[in-house]
């Protein structure tokens, strides 16, 4: 399940992020400070309540936060360069080629009146360059792409000389729905080439995920952000929803930050989990760890309040109190209301992060 | 007992609400100055048959037919000699009333008129509406029937041959311009009804027993209110562009009535030798509906659901 | 059900409309008590008082009002439509109306036109630059044209363009009519329609005539809805672009333009459509007002002076098929519908 974690390189870094909203009701506070690290190849379970932030830290990675919010303070720090400081049109680049995301509900996150094989061929069109050493490999190798030729493309892209070749449209018309249906099938979906004329509201839920998940991956992207990707879905679609992640991280090059609320759904794939409270990250471990070792007040609460089927117990655990009001979030560790665990020092100052096991990192003033 | 908690609950709901919607409506600078000219309009016309001798609108002076002498504007027509000393800041008419004056006379009567056709048409499509939308059925299909035919023409067409039929006079081109315009409600309270009847507590009420006229009336309809003014103020203007239409046309009962479209129609055989006359009366109109349609259009955007947050 | 048994059904709930329709109409025209002789059309002044009786008698005037309509319909169903008064020369009301027709297809057409020109692309504005200032001006644009009237815009404008113009030597626009007096019947008549015919007798001089006395009316009539259509599709717009598969559509890192033309206005067009459609509709049943300001040969300004003649004969076509043209219309809507929105079937 889970790999051995090593010093491995990081492939995106947040600090410090603070974001705000701007509504009616006040000012939510909605990421306090927000501190992450994604490595390679990984996957990174982000678990956490409704409210907690998950998703909103996913869309600022990608600048594609709603209008009344603002990015407060922090850096997101991928390939070295602060993603925070560059220009709407940059960020536009990167989620064409190096940060795809998937959503949670398929039926509304795509359009309804476009057909499925419009909206994934207008992710080829991206990027034409790609697509002209897509033709000239196909000529190479005399028969069609796979899925890995064209990921391997983006290695040696370099070495595949493009400049003298002119390709007709009708060639790219023809390699980019080639690349369709290829990418249809590694998310295995049956009869491609008909779901490349159907609408959304033709598919099940399940294909309809299947069918972003390809999106995501046309896109050839080093970041996969999967938020809440199988909460729409039932129980037995979900499982195979998960397992697909599961064999995509082997064939695709890239990290997978799976956000969920459910502590079960990170277990089965991640290789981390993080957990988030109001705004901050409250630990990260490996998904092993996590489960063997609690450590934050929260996350222990959280694992309690699971019920284990099979299991007989008295009354069903939760954690006292309500998710906090984050026009007026409590001052110091926002989650000193409701800790059990809380003192003086609680209330005023908010706890750092910091790592205090092999691999755990925790933000409680108790370690 | 119960149901008066359950009331007060409503109520706080309700004002909840509306907190939020003149949250909303005061960032708007467009609707405060669309509410300003309403309300200065109002006012007038309260106050126009004070300040003004109604009964100067049947003074008629030949000798001062069709005078220019605003000193600021020139039409560089010919009647721009100046018989009198009087300056007439906005000109005299064919029958040498001082336009200004008969213009303020005019606004009441325009608006005041307006009003009773809008409040009229929306009662009246209220009520279609509320019936079809209830009860459902064939009497649905019938009304919403009724309703299309009348749907099916152009508002002006309709109000015409009405008004042609039933005769000159004001009562009559009222009746005439009502009946143009209460479709939109019937079909917009039907749609209210029609998504507040599945909502759970129309099944509570009708389980403690509420007649459906209680039902309709004292729950339904004020939880509908809301577009059906949003909708009366947007109709306002159309009702006086109608009104003031028709009358242009020659359905006036006099020809020196003093009602903007009439003052217009004068306007209409003197087109290019006194230009005044035309402009100023429809120049009226035009800030009097552009007051209400801002104070509608703004109290739509801050009342759609869709848009709210 | 299948599409053509949609479009049947709603065929059949035409005929019936026409039919409330004409009775309603029908009663207005003949039933008042204050309404004009019925049989004005059919006389004039040298006819003596035997003669009108016989008038009267031989199209059924001095029958009950419910015989009377079946005389009527019996009448139309044999294609005769009556005659008109003395305004049309009493000629034959459906000579009258589709002589007149073309003129107020031709008005329609650019009234249209140029309604979805102008304010398709403001409402687009409106809504990605919401609350700011390119959205204040086209509301302002919007409801100002809204509230005003037609007579009353459409003399300012000749006033402007055709009286003042003139006077201060610039180049003016023809105030009334569809054509120039002197050029009237100089190319033979295909269409009805006075630039087509231009140009299909390639006599440009006569098209451009008829293209600059477009110009004023059809400007008139698009002032006034332009706004209500930007309207609708700023607010259809700001829905769409509220949805989730517009965020989608950005995570892919399409181009905005690209989000906004392809993937919002596609399903935002929809209710613009509808507009759009029914705009055009009413406008074939000539806009009164328009029509007779700008003295415009059209099926309006015939309508009007056949309301003040209470020439019933004439009404009860021009109602008729002015409401035909709106249900046709709604169904060519609806229809439409079907292609734009894959997910509506009937």
């Amino acid at each position: 399940m889970a790999h051995h974690i090593s010093k491995k390189e990081v492939i995106l870094e947040i600090k410090n992020l603070k974001v705000n909203f701007t509504t009616y009701r006040g000012i939510v506070k909605a990421l306090n400070h927000v501190n992450l690290k994604l490595y390679a190849h990984e996957v990174l379970g982000l678990v956490g309540e409704s409210g907690c932030g998950k998703s909103v830290t996913a869309l600022t990675i990608v600048n594609l936060l709603p209008e009344n919010a603002q990015v407060v303070d922090g850096q997101i720090i991928f390939k070295g360069e602060d993603l925070l400081k560059k220009s709407k049109e940059e960020l536009r680049f990167i989620r064409a080629s190096e940060i795809a995301s998937i959503f949670q509900d398929p039926m509304t996150f795509l359009n309804p009146v476009l057909t499925i094989g419009e909206q994934l061929k207008e992710v080829f069109m991206l990027n034409k360059e790609a697509l002209k050493q897509a033709i000239v490999k196909k000529k190479v190798l005399k028969r069609k792409l796979s899925y890995s030729d064209f990921l391997s493309l983006k290695k040696e892209a370099n070495d595949v000389p493009i400049d003298n070749i002119n390709v007709s449209k009708k060639d790219i018309k023809e390699i980019v729905k080639d690349l369709c249906i290829e990418v249809l099938k590694i998310v295995k979906l049956p009869d491609p080439e008909r779901i490349l004329h159907q609408y959304p509201f033709e598919l099940s839920g399940g294909m309809r995920q299947r069918c972003m998940i390809a999106m995501a991956l046309a896109r050839r992207p080093s970041i996969l952000l999967a938020d809440e990707i199988t909460t729409a879905l039932d129980v037995t679609i979900q499982a195979q929803i998960l397992h697909l992640i599961k064999e995509l991280r082997d064939i695709i090059d890239a990290s997978i930050l799976l956000i969920t609320h459910d502590i079960a759904v990170a277990a089965e794939v991640a290789d981390r989990i993080a957990v988030m409270y109001a705004g901050d990250v409250v630990e990260v471990a490996s998904s092993i760890d996590i489960f063997k070792n609690t450590l934050h007040p929260y996350t222990k609460m959280l694992m309690k309040s699971i019920p284990i089927i099979g299991k007989l117990t008295e009354k069903l655990e939760f954690i006292p109190g309500t998710v906090p009001d984050l026009v007026n979030p409590p001052s110091g560790c926002r989650f000193h209301p409701r800790c059990p665990y809380a003192k003086e020092k609680c209330k005023t100052d908010t706890p750092e992060i910091k790592e205090v096991a092999k691999d755990h990192e925790v933000a409680c003033h108790l370690y | 007992m119960t149901a008066s908690r359950f009331r007060r609950s409503e109520w706080e709901a309700r004002i909840a609400d509306l907190k939020f919607t003149l949250y909303f409506l005061r960032k708007n600078s467009l609707v405060i100055s669309g509410l300003i000219m309403a309300s200065f309009f109002i006012i007038l016309a309260l106050i126009a048959n004070y300040i003004i001798d109604p009964s100067l609108a049947y003074e008629f002076d030949i000798s001062r037919k069709l005078i220019w002498n605003n000193p600021i504007i020139n039409f560089g027509t010919s009647s721009t000699i100046s018989y009198t000393n009087e300056i007439f800041l906005l000109g005299t008419d064919i029958y040498g009333r001082d336009l200004l004056k008969m213009i303020i006379l005019a606004i009441p009567l325009d608006m005041y008129v307006a009003f009773i056709i809008t409040v009229g048409a929306a009662i009246f499509g209220v009520l279609l509406g509320a019936i079809a939308g209830y009860a459902g059925g064939k009497i649905d299909e019938i009304l919403l029937r009724i309703t299309d035919i009348f749907l099916a023409f152009p508002g002006i067409v309709l109000a015409l041959v009405f008004a042609a039929m039933f005769g000159r006079t004001i009562e009559n081109v009222m009746l005439a311009v009502l009946l143009v315009w209460w479709p939109p409600y019937v079909r917009l309270m039907r749609a209210q009804v029609l998504s507040e009847k599945e909502k759970l507590y129309v099944e509570a009420l009708k389980a403690l027993g509420a007649s459906p006229f209680r039902i309709l009336f004292k729950h339904i309809l004020p939880n509908s209110i809301y577009p059906i003014l949003v909708q009366m103020t947007l109709d306002y203007g159309g009702v006086i562009l109608t009104f003031s239409a028709l009358m242009f046309l020659g359905f006036s009962p006099s020809p020196a009535l003093p009602e903007l479209g009439n003052l217009a129609s004068q306007g209409y055989f003197h087109i290019f030798d006194a230009p005044w006359l035309l402009i100023f009366p429809g120049l009226v109109i035009v800030v009097i509906a552009l007051a209400f349609n801002l104070v509608g259009d703004g109290l739509r955007d801050a009342l759609d659901p869709r848009l709210r947050r | 059900m299948k599409l053509y048994e949609y479009i049947i059904r709603r065929i059949i709930l035409m005929f019936f409309v026409l039919l409330g329709v004409s009775i309603i109409v029908f009663y207005l025209c003949r039933g008042f008590p204050t309404a004009f002789a019925p049989w004005t059309p059919y006389i004039h002044g040298k006819m003596t008082a035997e003669q009108i009786q016989e008038v009267i008698k031989s199209h059924g005037f001095d029958k009950p009002l419910y015989i009377q309509y079946f005389y009527w319909l019996k009448d139309i169903l044999s294609g005769e439509w009556g005659y008109t008064g003395t305004w049309a020369q009493h000629l034959p009301a459906n000579r009258v109306f589709f002589d007149r027709f073309p003129y107020t297809v031709e008005l329609a057409i650019a009234a249209t036109i140029l309604t979805v020109i102008i304010g398709i692309p403001l409402g687009i504005i409106s809504a990605i630059k919401s609350n700011k200032l390119p959205d204040h001006i086209s509301r302002i644009i919007a409801l100002t044209g809204y509230s005003t009237p037609s007579y009353w815009f459409g003399f300012v404008l000749q006033l402007v363009f055709f009286f003042y113009f003139s006077r201060w030597g610039l180049p003016y626009l023809p105030s009334s009519g569809a054509v120039s007096s002197h050029l009237i019947g100089r190319v033979p008549t295909i269409t009805g329609i006075p630039i087509l015919d231009g140009v299909l007798a390639c006599d440009l001089e006569y098209a451009w005539d008829a293209f600059l006395h477009l110009i004023l009316p059809s400007f008139t009539l698009s002032f006034i809805s332009l706004g209500f259509l930007a309207r609708i599709v700023r607010a259809s717009m700001l829905e769409v672009l509220r949805q989730d598969y517009i965020i989608m559509a950005r995570s892919k890192g399409l181009k905005e333009r690209i989000v906004i033309y392809k993937h919002a206005l596609r399903n935002a067009m929809i209710p613009a459509v509808t507009l759009t459609g029914m705009f055009f509709a009413s406008l074939l049943g000539g806009a009164m007002i328009s029509e007779y300001v700008f003295a415009w040969p059209g099926v309006g300004q015939a309508a009007v002076q056949a309301v003040f003649q209470g020439d019933s004969n004439f009404l009860l076509l021009y109602s008729l098929v002015l409401a035909g043209v709106i249900v046709i219309a709604n169904l060519i809507v609806d229809i439409l519908y079907t292609f734009l929105d894959p997910r509506i079937k009937y």
